[in-house]
């Protein structure tokens, strides 16, 4: 006799349960334990972890996981952010002294016009040694790296 | 020939952990527009040419219309590859272009 089942019938002498809940108890021991179902893997599983060591990063990574347990992944091609700096340097004059202006009343002063196509593929290059991680009080945490 | 090939598919799924096992999965294929774009960047490539050509003769500045568009077309086609997912209050989401 095994020591729950014992216990069982021991609350059943004290009169702590009755016949039919010590029956309902013991039955449970035996049954077969339910597999629990494994979680289906996260597609990010496959993704590095931390900043490519060598090499040309290719996409840049964005990974917000926040203490109540919300998930956010995002994958970037740098391909693309390197036509979006291209794309800056082509747009006309009058337009990108609005984008400066709005991005400036938004905190961010950053004057594209001195983004030039030559630098682009450095600013690039200078991603692979970039690393963004914050760690909030509250636990959340934000990282953005390149690999 | 990657700055050319804009994107395949589209792909979209949406998943309740607790009520929808199988969730909601809209599958676009991207490439069926592909005939409708090229017919439309034809005629603003055309368009733009020509702001540029009058705009290179009046002495302008500026006069990269048609680079822009270009340039345009090449962000366009660099987001393949694009990946999010999002888990959230127990929904799921995730968004892949091809």
């Amino acid at each position: 006799m095994n020591e729950d089942r014992k216990r069982i019938l021991d609350m059943l002498a004290d009169g702590k349960i009755t016949s039919d809940q010590a029956e309902m108890l013991i039955d449970s021991l035996g049954a077969p334990v339910e597999p629990v179902p494994a979680p289906a893997p996260s597609p990010s599983a496959g993704w590095p972890s931390g900043p490519s060591a060598g090499g040309t990063p290719k996409f840049m990574y964005v990974k917000v996981r926040s203490s109540g347990k919300d998930t956010v992944d995002v994958k970037i091609p740098l391909a693309l952010l390197r036509a979006g700096l291209k794309l800056t340097s082509l747009i006309p004059p009058q337009a990108m002294e609005q984008i400066n202006e709005s991005m400036a009343a938004s905190g961010m002063s950053i004057d594209f016009n001195n983004l030039k196509p030559e630098d682009i593929e450095d600013v690039i290059e200078s991603l692979r040694e970039m690393e963004v991680n914050i760690v909030s009080a509250d636990g959340d945490n934000v990282r953005v790296f390149c690999a | 020939m990657n700055a050319v090939l804009w994107p395949l598919v589209i792909d979209v799924r949406v998943q309740e952990r607790a009520t929808d096992k199988r969730g909601v999965r809209i599958w676009f294929p991207f490439f069926i527009l592909w005939p409708l774009l090229l017919l439309l960047v034809a005629l603003v490539l055309v368009v733009s040419v020509i702001v540029d050509l009058a705009l290179l003769a009046s002495g302008a500045r500026y006069h990269r219309y048609t680079l822009l568009v270009l340039s345009t077309m090449r962000l366009l086609s660099q987001t393949r590859g694009i990946h999010a997912h999002v888990d959230s209050d127990g929904s799921l989401v995730t968004v892949d272009i091809y």
